[in-house]
């Protein structure tokens, strides 16, 4: 254990911290939104994830990339990487779409136990995942680098790069926007509502299919635009990609508060900052085993996370 | 002077911001049938779930036989004489009639796992006494023709009475029983009552939530009225039924009142 | 109708079952019981699989499939746990077999019952905490035990490390030593095993804890309303699983000789999983047969090997969609009975 590198890198560290908290958000978003109205963890919004980097990887193949050009001036830059965030967010998008159709609507609908739920999640998350893996031959795919990583300026130990700044503007913008669809749209009503209370909803008028579609519609997206940021950052990604950031903003979701959108952001931020700094501290190895132990912690010790709703017992 | 099996003393409960209840105390006394009744959200199924264990009062006492149970586990205090049926019927729909008894009964024997595994000579007498204890319960309710039908494919009479066998099975002091007559034609509800004051008879009390005003008073002793978490009237029948502020309350179930 | 036809089998079956007598069952035990002790030496063609030997088929998956598939399905099917990383069990018996077998004298009779114990005892560790949460958060609290197990696995050098451990030592009966060459006695070692777990489990599901399971399974809230201590029996549940899955990991390293962290992955937690979905969640016989078919398959048809993994997501999803009590459903108590 050796405390030294957390402390004179705190900054860089911190910094790390906040945009790796970033990313999460957008993903751990997906899993709170679902989860607000299905009361269900979507397993497969790993490989959602894991789909939008693939679709980033193969928009800068298409375009030509091949990683040795020099970066793309400014403008040139945000035209290819918008495109690349909407392509991203609609194959996420749309993979949600399906993914809630196919596997877990008509469980819904025939009240299906909870098990049979959640059995059909892993299932979906894993045929994901083999069938990217078939597809990409196991191999890591990587991201061209089009963007200039020299740092601009440098606070403390904290290298201030263009791509750091990128997902964090982005990832505001993002949660700007998505706070006009949940707070002020008839849409967001809706969300809000179902995630309430599914049945009044329903007697309100609200059409139920079409808000969780539509919620599992806005998770992809934000998984997408979130796998964009990710590929910028990280630059190469593989087919299981999906499951380690899965759990890590599963973990944000659980301890801001499961169901709590500003709980999930929250939690990816204090997520974020804490894998950073016990890294440093521990090495990255542990880095999963940590999580996880976070997890565990928040579940047995304060279950509602830090800003959430008790986990509801059932209406007796 | 009668004993009291279960009584609550100033119940509070409240979930967020809601106050379910609101300071009741009630009781239920050795070999009476008591119910609980008030408009619909009155919190009568909330003291079911209180009293049972599934959730904490935030403050107050609820005393079984003389013993605080509060803190317990459900299962423990339907093992020390407090059972209860539910509102929208609850019952391990793929297993038979006979096993869904015969698990409940299950629950006052003593023997474990390792013995179950080895055929201990407790076991056997425990798997024995249950079997014995669940037949004898169907023919008591009157299910012995269906025991070996699986329980979600029972008629929906069959399956309210089931789930006081089930209940029963657990030996309880106190039997709650949530809205029994939900759904029930006249002439079932009148069967009902028989069979409720047969359990009563049988050394059990019970207490009762029902809708029905008629099945109410043909058959209870006493009658605690909540509203809006409160209690708010307490008598015999005859007394409840003239009680304007009840009247109030319902504004207008009265009907169902002669 | 494929389905409908096994359904008449099973029920003709049944009635036959009911009509004989004690001594007709005994006989009908004996010899089936005999029959797969006898499997090894059949030779056909037809049943051949294409890359290994069906002998070693046999061994890996077959009959460790489906001895795990049963240890899992108490877990899951009985009691309905879903519990994602059962392979830590697995990895644990194994792990131990290896480290004791390795680093200490003791005979792998010896070494069996402790690895059985020290993964109940992890069963009871992750239990104990896992087991008061709601059916999804337990699901992954399960998925990350299993992964750390293998995690400690890889970082861990004092256990072998990435690297894992070789030359574990297989078991020595009346002189007579297990080698690698000869799978036949691991074989039914396996079978010997899995056919005690079987009694004990069908002990168990035709008195009170199976009844308990079951109503946990059906609807724990009201189980518990019901006087079932459902966190013991849950508890149980998972030690149980525990057991099993460590018997499994001790036998299967012993003949394998040398693992490593990476064979004990999330992958195969899935695989079993399927294999009880697929099989018949709660049903004993049918777990068997579930993790004989997604076990044989695969190997008889190469090609769908590597994609072993995407046809078992697949048949998750829509086995839960179309017959989300398996293939072969929990008995149909007016038919057969408790008998078998």
């Amino acid at each position: 254990m050796d405390f030294s590198i957390l402390f004179s890198e705190f900054a860089d560290l911190t910094l790390n911290g906040v945009v790796v908290g970033a990313i999460y958000a957008l993903v751990s978003l997906g899993y709170t939104l679902v989860y607000g109205v299905l009361r269900l963890i979507n397993f497969a919004h790993s490989e959602i994830f894991m789909m939008g980097t693939m679709t980033c990887v193969f928009v800068t193949s298409i375009l030509g990339f091949t990683g040795y050009e020099d970066p793309l001036p400014i403008w040139h830059f945000f035209l290819v990487f918008t495109l690349i965030v909407i392509s991203a967010a609609i194959v996420s998008g749309g993979a949600a779409v399906i993914l809630e159709i196919v596997a877990y609507r008509r469980l819904r609908v025939i009240g299906a136990s909870r098990l049979s739920s959640l059995i059909s999640a892993i299932g979906a998350s894993f045929f994901l995942s083999e069938v990217f893996r078939l597809l990409t031959g196991n191999k890591n795919l990587d991201f061209p680098r089009m963007i200039n990583k020299e740092p601009i300026f440098q606070f403390s130990s904290a290298y201030v790069t263009q791509d750091k700044i990128l997902v964090l503007v982005g990832a505001v913008v993002i949660f700007f926007i998505l706070n006009r669809v949940i707070n002020h749209t008839k849409l967001g009503l809706g969300i809000r509502a179902v995630s309430q209370d599914e049945r009044t909803s329903v007697l309100m008028g609200v059409n139920v299919n079409r808000v969780i579609s539509y919620t599992f519609l806005i998770g992809g997206i934000l998984a997408g635009s979130g796998s964009a940021f990710y590929m910028v950052f990280y630059e190469t990604t593989r087919f299981n990609v999906g499951f380690l950031i899965g759990i890590s903003a599963f973990t944000a979701a659980v301890l801001g508060g499961i169901g709590n959108v500003r709980g999930a952001l929250l939690g990816s931020f204090v997520l974020g900052l804490f894998q950073q700094y016990t890294a440093a501290v521990l090495g990255y190895n542990w880095r999963d085993v940590i999580t996880f132990a976070v997890l565990v912690l928040v579940l047995l010790i304060k279950p509602t996370g830090l800003l959430g709703e008790a986990l509801q017992k059932a209406r007796m | 002077m009668a004993r009291i099996l279960l009584e609550t003393k100033n119940l509070t409960v409240k979930f967020g911001g809601v106050t379910a209840l609101n300071e009741v105390s009630l009781q239920v006394n050795e070999g009476e049938i008591a119910a609980l009744i008030g408009p619909n959200g009155a919190g009568k199924t909330t003291v079911f779930n209180i009293v049972t264990g599934y959730y904490k009062p935030n403050s107050g006492e609820i005393n079984l036989d003389g013993e605080s149970i509060i803190g317990l586990r459900p299962s423990i205090i339907a093992r020390s004489g407090l059972a209860r049926t539910f509102q929208n019927i609850r019952l391990f729909g793929d297993m038979t009639t006979l096993e869904n008894v015969t698990t409940a009964a299950d629950g006052l024997n003593k023997s474990g796992l390792i013995g179950s595994l080895f055929g201990s000579p407790r076991s056997r007498r425990d798997e024995k006494q249950s079997a014995d204890k669940a037949s004898e319960l169907l023919k008591f309710i009157g299910l012995s023709h269906c025991a070996h039908q699986v329980s979600k494919n029972l008629s929906y009479g069959d399956q309210r009475r089931l789930e006081i066998a089930r209940a029963l099975a657990l030996d309880p002091k106190v039997l709650l029983l949530d809205e029994p007559a939900a759904g029930f034609n006249p002439r079932e509800k009148v069967e009902l009552g028989e069979l409720i004051k047969k359990i009563r008879d049988s050394g059990k009390s019970v207490l009762l939530i029902e809708h029905d005003m008629s099945l109410v008073m043909k058959v209870s002793d006493r009658v605690t009225v909540l509203d809006f978490g409160k209690k708010i009237a307490e008598g015999k029948p005859s007394e409840i039924q003239s009680n304007q502020r009840v009247i109030d309350a319902y504004l207008g179930v009265d009907e169902d009142a002669s | 109708m494929a389905t409908k036809k096994r359904f008449n089998l099973r029920d003709a079956f049944g009635d036959k079952w009911e009509k004989s007598n004690r001594i007709q069952r005994v006989v009908f035990r004996v010899i089936v019981i005999a029959l797969f002790y006898a499997l090894p030496f059949l030779n056909n063609p037809i049943i051949d699989t294409p890359e290994t030997s069906f002998r070693s088929i046999l061994f890996y998956p077959l009959i460790m499939f489906s001895l795990m598939a049963v240890g899992l399905n108490v877990v899951v099917g009985k009691s309905g746990i879903l519990d994602l990383g059962y392979v830590a069990f697995f990895a644990i018996g194994a792990y131990t077999q290896a480290m004791l077998g390795l680093k200490t004298s003791l005979t792998f009779w010896e070494i069996l019952p402790l690895a059985m114990g020290f993964a109940m005892f992890a069963g009871l560790i992750l239990g104990l905490p896992a087991l008061r949460l709601r059916g999804d958060y337990l699901a992954i609290i399960t998925l990350g035990f299993g992964e750390i197990v293998r995690i400690i696995a890889v970082n861990t050098s004092a256990i072998g490390g990435a690297g894992g451990l070789t030359g574990i030592p297989g078991p020595v009966l009346f002189g007579y030593e297990f080698t690698v060459v000869d799978i036949r006695p691991y074989y039914w070692l396996t079978l010997t095993i899995l056919l005690l777990i079987i009694w004990g489990v069908l002990r168990l599901t035709h008195r009170k804890p199976g009844r308990a399971w079951e109503a946990i399974r059906e609807d724990e809230d009201v189980a518990e309303f019901m006087g079932v201590s459902t966190l013991k029996y849950k508890l149980w549940a998972f030690i149980i699983g525990g057991a099993v899955g460590g018997a499994a990991g001790a036998v299967f390293a012993s003949q394998i000789g040398s693992i490593q962290p990476d064979m004990f992955s999330l992958n195969l937690s899935i695989m079993i999983l399927a294999c009880v979905v697929f099989g018949g969640m709660g049903n004993i016989w049918g777990v068997i047969f579930g993790a004989v078919l997604l076990g044989y398959i695969p190997e008889k048809l190469r090609f769908l090997s590597d994609t072993r993994i995407i046809f078992f997501g697949l048949l998750m999803v829509v086995m839960m969609n179309i017959r989300p009590n398996g293939l072969v459903p929990r008995k149909k108590r007016e038919k057969i009975g408790d008998k078998l």
